[in-house]
Parts: C-alpha cells; structure tokens; sequence
C-alpha cells in the first residue's frame, strides 16, 4: 500500500473523530455548565424554596403515575407487534409513532380539544366531578401522550429479543399462552422492559410543550423553570433548570446500572 | 402413533407441502433431510406450535386440530435447547415435570443431577442439550419430538445417550420423532426414516428400505451412495435363479432381469423397474477389487484402473477408471494395503446384480 492510499483513510479517521467530538461537546457542554453554576444552589434552593420543592415532586408523581399507566396499557401492544402478523399491522405502529413526530405544543392542542371542558370526553368527566385540564390529570396525560410511544418501541423491541420457541417449549411442557408469557417471556424480556420504562418516565419528566398548554398550573418543573425565566430573568431560572437536570441524571444513571449489568452477564 | 395426510403448513417463506407419512405407536422415527429441508417445522406441526394450513393431523387417532400444545403429551427438545435462562438447571428440569420421581429419573438417566445447582449461562452446548432432554423427559411425554439432539454432544457421550434415549423409548412405550441429517443414526436408532427436501417427502420406509432402495438419483446421493449413473434400463425377461442370492425375502423387490447402458459400459440388475431412462445406483460397499480376473458369481465385472486412494481409518475408498466412468469401491484399509492398490495399478472390480439398484 502506498504512503497516498494510507493518508486517505487516516484523514478520514481524524474528520469523523474531530466532528463526533465536536457534536458530544455540544451536547455535553449547556448541562454541564448548567449544573457547574447552578447545582449547588440548585440543591441549596431545595431545603429553602418550597414551591421548586413542590414542583419536582409534582413532577416525579405525575411522571412516576403516566409510566405505570403506560407500561400497563402499552405491554400487551408492543408485545403483539413484536410477535403476531395481523392486517393493520404497519399502520397501528405509525399511529402509536406519530405522538414523536408532532411537535408538542400541537400535541397539547389535540389533547385540550379531547379532554377540555368544550369537549365531549371533558365534559363527562366533568359531569362525575372530574376535571382534566389544569389539574395534574392533565399533566399526567400530555406526559402519557408525548412519553407512551418510547415505552412501546423499547418493549416491542425487547419482546422481539425473546426467541418464540422459548415460549413454545414452555407451551409443550403444559403451559397455557398466558402461564408461558407469564413464566418464561415476561422475565426474559424484563430488563427491557424496565429500560422502555425508564426512558418513558424520562421523557415524561422532562416535558414542557403540551403540558403547558394543558396544565399550567400546578407547575411542573419545566414549566416552573420557564416561568421564573419569563418572570424573574435567568438568575431566577437557572436553580430550577439545575435542579430538574440533575433530577433528570436518576434515569440515566439506572440505564447505564442496567445496561452494565446486561453486558457482564453476555 | 402420529399421522399426517397431506398437510400444508408456512413458516415465514418456508413452506411444507403435501407432507403424509404415519408412524406407529411405540415406534421411533428418524427425518431425515439437509438443513432447509423443513425438518424442524414438521416438528413444530406436530408439536401444534404451527398450525397447519391445509391436511389433516392425528395423534392416537385423534385429530389434533384445534388441540393445544399442553394437551399433546408432546416432549419437545430443540437442537439449541432453548433452556430458560432465568432459571436453574433443576428448575429447566422441573418446568413441567410430571411427578418429583419422574424429574429425578429423567436427570439421572440424562446426566444432569450434578449439574442442578448450576446457571443455565455457564453450560456448555452438550450440557445444555442434555437439560433440555431431561427436561422434556420429566414431563413423561406420550410423544418426544428432538430435533438434532445429540448434535453437540462428544462422540463418546453421544453414543451413551443415544442408548439412553432408545432406552428410554422402549421402557416407557413412547413415540419418538427424531430429526437428524446424519444417516448412520437414522439407522442406528430409526424404526422408520423419513426424506425430507424442499418441504416435501421424498421417501420414507424402514431405515434400510431407503438406504438400499433409494427412490431417486438424489436420494441415493444424499444418502451417501458414491456410483449413480444415468442411463437407459432394457428388461432381459425373469431372472435366472443364479443372479438373486440374497436371504429369502431381503430385498425381494422383483426378480427381472436388466441390462443398464452407461457410457459405454453395460451393468447387470435384478428387480422390479420399468425400461427405459434412469439411474443406477451402487454403493461402494457392494464392489470388491481384485488384481487378477477372480473367479466368483458376480455379474458385473469391469477391468479398470485405480485413480485415487483415500484412506480414512479403518475403511479405504477406491476410485477405479473404468472406460472412462469412475467406480467407487470400499475396502477395509488392511485389504486395500494387502492388495497393494496404488494410483495407476490395473484392477478388476466387480459386483452382484442385486447391488444394482435402478431407480
């Protein structure tokens, strides 16, 4: 090989390593300097500042209540996309993808139009005394709403991981469909499972387009955040967003919990 | 006992098509077929863990439509075991044992009681497939259905679980479908053989009916045959008692007599074929080499001279140019070394009429 033919790909080594560098610096760069300024007193703020206080517990409760209602209704979806061929298939997985494409505020909109007191749904839960937008039911569903359709995707995905002849020796060793999910698919696709959630409560912490629109008050965290900004500048700000930052490093540092422990036992 | 009529069945692009053959109770079948013949989805049929798309399935008699795997009495046991992971080796075993006495017997006689406290992780291949037997045996099936079983098992022990499972077979009546691609074991452990390619049977019939009686040039091939020729088959009339000198009733599959034209050579066989265009099969077993023209009753005899020599233990491989068509023969080494066969050495090969078979 000569000199010129070797000179081409290391370039190309050093432009792909350049550029990814520069993209995680990027990204690494607003939360650390974020968190560098302001955790402290982020942290600070938490013993002192009730309202933030109240806010991220909000928060939390709302996104803890949206994930077990999503992992509760979304299982048996992803887990029939991951394994049966029916009619409607593909487009069933569009619509249960299309809550990612839209931005969020038009999300918001779409759930004020379903669930607002104008509405029909609204306006019988109205009737038997239970209103949706401005309470933290709304919160919970724009959450739900903009969070559910990553829960589905990693399940469906863990759920296609398990080999179906795993069920089907269960099957033949005398379990019913429901007994070999049960036993045998469930916890095989467990840790999954328990990722997708993860990520969803994430994402549902982490929301602030059609939670605003739904529910302004009680404040979530972000909402929170944007309103002491819009209010009071960045001084203001800046303790909330370091807080919800650091609220938002829980997940993450479960993922990557579970992803170790996934990898050490390959 | 297992019958299948007709039966259709799709898996993904794969299809299984017009599939019939029946087993009897008590009896153990091999299927036999390389791999993407459909070995493993004719066990999932069975298994009711793929619906048939068309014909009809009967276990003791009992249509098995719309009945449930867990009602089945079926054992089934994957080549790649698919243990459960998340369990124990005793736990894989007790899944879906019968009774605490069955488990224990089936471990025992499988091996695996040492290996109880262990994490399915941490087996090796053989390991895995012999939880997975016992696995399958504790639950005391009416029906064991194993796919490649033994495959990853090391010679020595291969050969004790095949005893076992054979064993096993008999002591408890079961009905045993068992695939494999290797015909030795077909014909070690199989009552019954059936060919599958493409997703079609191509034959099935005792294990030595279809090593001996192949029902096409393919067969025959697949089966390992070396000497399959195409050519046109002549009926030479009834069969001169001389030419049939097989135990009475072997393979008495007809006693006409054909004249077999290949490449110039004319061969000699006895049976019951139609004239006209074919093959002939010989296996190489049934040709013998001399140096010299020996006197004994063979039909066929052919003046040639040896090509190659392959020497694989105990058994040595000849390929004889005979007027240009190649002649596969097999002796034992030590014959082949007292013959002196070398590359090049003028020999004489012959065979019986009953060795040939047209097909």
């Amino acid at each position: 090989m000569t000199s010129d033919s070797r000179l081409v790909p290391r370039l190309l080594s050093v432009l792909a390593a350049l550029a990814g560098s520069l993209l995680l610096l990027f990204l690494a760069a607003p939360l650390v300097e974020l968190v560098g300024t302001s955790g402290g007193e982020g942290l600070r703020r938490l013993g002192a500042d009730a309202e933030l206080r109240d806010s991220l517990l909000l928060t939390a409760l709302c996104a803890t209540t949206a994930t077990l209602v999503g992992v509760l209704g979304a299982t048996p979806l992803a887990y029939l996309l991951a394994r049966r061929e029916f009619p409607g298939r593909a487009v069933l997985a569009a619509i249960l993808d299309l809550p990612l494409l839209i931005p969020h505020p038009v999300a918001g909109i779409a759930l004020l139009l379903l669930l607002g007191r104008e509405s029909a749904l609204g306006g019988a839960a109205l009737g038997v005394g239970l209103r949706i937008v401005g309470t933290p039911i709304g919160i919970i569903a724009a959450m739900l709403f903009v969070s559910a359709p990553l829960f589905v995707s990693g399940a469906r995905e863990a759920f296609a991981k398990v080999d179906p002849r795993y069920e089907g020796v269960a099957r033949t060793l005398g379990d019913t469909p429901w007994r070999a999910f049960y036993r045998v698919t469930l916890p095989l696709a467990s840790r999954g499972l328990l990722a997708s959630s993860v990520v969803m409560w994430a994402r549902a912490v982490s929301e602030f387009g059609a939670i605003v629109i739904l529910t302004y008050n009680p404040k979530v965290a972000s909402v929170l955040s944007y309103d002491r900004f819009t209010s009071y500048g960045l001084s203001e700000a800046l303790p909330v967003a370091a807080a919800l930052a650091l609220l938002a490093l829980l997940p993450l540092t479960i993922l990557r919990a579970l992803r170790a422990e996934s990898r050490s036992e390959r | 006992m297992i019958r299948l009529e007709s039966i259709d069945a799709r898996k993904g692009r794969f299809t299984l098509a017009d599939v019939s053959f029946s087993l009897e109770k008590g009896s153990f079948g091999v299927v036999i077929g390389p791999a993407g013949s459909g070995k493993t989805t004719l066990l999932e049929v069975v298994a009711g863990l793929l619906p048939p798309s068309a014909g009809t399935l009967r276990l003791d008699g009992t249509d098995a439509r719309g009945l449930a795997p867990e009602s089945r009495g079926v054992g089934l046991v994957y080549q790649h075991a698919f243990l459960f992971p998340h369990l124990s080796v005793r736990e894989n075993v007790a899944y879906g044992a019968a009774d605490p006495e069955t488990l224990e017997e089936a471990a025992e006689r499988m091996g695996v009681t040492p290996l109880f406290t262990r994490e399915v992780r941490g087996l090796s291949g053989g390991e895995r497939q012999l939880v997975a037997l016992a696995r399958a045996l504790a639950r005391r099936p009416r029906l064991l259905l194993l796919d490649e079983p033994f495959s990853a098992l090391d010679p020595r022990r291969r050969a004790v679980i095949r005893r076992e499972v054979r064993a096993l077979h008999r002591e408890w009546g079961l009905t045993t479908l068992q695939v494999t691609h290797d015909f030795a074991e077909a014909g070690m452990l199989g009552d019954q053989a059936i060919l599958l390619d493409g997703g079609r049977v191509l034959q099935s019939g005792t294990p030595a009916e279809v090593f001996r009686r192949p029902a096409s040039p393919y067969v025959a091939e697949f089966l390992g045959a070396e000497n399959v020729l195409g050519g046109v088959a002549r009926d030479l009339g009834e069969a001169a008692p001389d030419w049939i000198d097989s135990a009475p009733g072997e393979f008495a599959h007809g006693h006409r007599a054909f004249a077999f034209e290949t490449d110039g050579l004319t061969l000699y066989a006895v049976g019951d074929f139609a004239s006209g265009a074919g093959h002939a099969v010989i296996r190489a077993e049934e040709i013998t080499i001399a140096r010299d023209q020996s006197h004994d009753s063979a039909r066929n005899r052919f003046a040639g001279r040896v090509l190659e020599v392959a020497t694989l233990g105990a058994l040595t491989r000849v390929t004889i140019d005979v007027r240009g068509t190649p002649l596969v023969a097999a002796l034992t080494t030590r014959s082949a070394t007292e013959l002196g066969i070398v590359p090049g050495l003028a020999v004489v090969a012959t065979f019986k009429a009953m060795a040939v078979h047209l097909c």
